[in-house]
């Protein structure tokens, strides 16, 4: 007997995200998910933001692989975090999130940054409960990556060129990069920064706390 | 990438729907799965084999119909399918301005049971 389904796979990862997103909203915390390729700059990114005395209440969720480098990382800033690893697996999906919100006192939050497992594939697939995505890119990846990946650039609402000091260095086309993204992306906000010199840092603090007034 | 966690929530759905309905066993499952979705074919019937075992589903066949990636160009208002590769502009006026309109499924359609 032939019976219909007619259900998206990812279903249940997404009613687990609504789930999540309540549970953030109800505590008025605005949640960022963050996500690049490895080594792109995730963690120095949040460093960066988190030493910017922006006045804003930040929590951290790390998604890695295995160890708890990052989480050690962002610790030094006496902010909550915490750590999930997901043992293999390429992405963090919303029922690891569910896991542990409850370790993090959302209340006294502003904002919470979950950054993603460096990956330019999968996280853009999975819904964790975000407000918004934030992709990074380092300009030394190269300017072919918007067409090459062109749904993390969809799915994002900002776009943060890291090693922007890097530039006379490389052959990189910048241009091309801001070009390409904002042509699949025409509403796609574009940060120019190193967190090596500090550089764009206050332009994505003061667009950040414009976010989370929202 | 991540076939294995597709797999299980596949798994999950379909053994509930017959926990609710009381079939017994499951035969075949169909699925559309789109070439923009991240999800590799062959690497989620591989992924399948290895969950199903012990499962209401550990006879039955998983059928795959990829779905090409399909867009609308911002530029020209074409509509467009590409149909080898991914590399995604409008076939028509060049643009890489475009929304994605089919190609992103991850969709369970129906299943044999008994």
């Amino acid at each position: 007997m032939k019976v219909k389904v007619v259900t998206k796979i990812l279903e249940a990862n997404d009613r687990i995200a609504l789930e999540n997103r309540k549970l953030f909203d109800a505590a008025d915390v605005f949640v960022i998910n963050l996500m690049s390729a490895p080594g792109a700059g995730k963690t120095s990114l949040l460093e960066k933001t988190l030493s910017a005395k922006s006045g804003l209440k930040i929590g951290v969720i790390e998604g890695d692989i295995a160890g708890s480098d990052d989480a050690e990382r962002i610790e030094k800033f006496s902010v909550p975090v915490v750590q999930i690893n997901t043992g293999g697996a390429c992405h963090l999906d919303a029922n690891m999130i569910n896991e542990v919100i409850s370790d993090l006192p959302l209340n006294a939050l502003d904002i919470v940054f979950i950054e993603n497992v460096g990956n330019l594939v999968c996280p853009a697939e999975f819904k964790v409960g975000e407000d918004m995505k934030v992709m990074l890119l380092s300009i030394a990846e190269g300017h072919d990556k918007p067409l090459k990946y062109p749904l993390m650039f969809q799915e994002s609402s900002a776009l943060i060129l890291n090693k922007i000091d890097l530039a006379p260095y490389l052959d990189v086309d910048i241009n091309k990069i801001k070009k390409d993204a904002l042509s699949l992306n025409p509403g796609l906000k574009i940060f120019d920064v190193s967190c090596k010199t500090g550089e764009g840092i206050s332009e994505w603090i003061e667009w950040l706390k414009g976010r989370h007034g929202r | 990438m991540h076939e294995v966690s597709i797999a299980l929530n596949l798994l999950e759905i379909v053994s509930e729907q017959c926990r609710k309905n009381g079939y017994s066993r499951i035969e075949s499952i169909n699925l559309k799965i789109g070439r923009a979705s991240g999800v590799m074919p062959d690497a989620l019937l591989f992924a399948f084999e290895a969950i199903k075992i012990d499962s209401i589903a550990k006879g039955a066949s998983l059928n795959i119909e990829e779905v090409p990636v399909s867009g609308l160009c911002n530029n020209c208002r074409n509509n467009f399918t590409v149909v080898e590769e991914y590399v995604l502009c409008c076939p028509v006026c060049k643009g890489t301005s475009f929304s994605i309109t089919a190609g992103r499924e991850m969709d369970i359609i129906d299943m044999e049971v008994s």
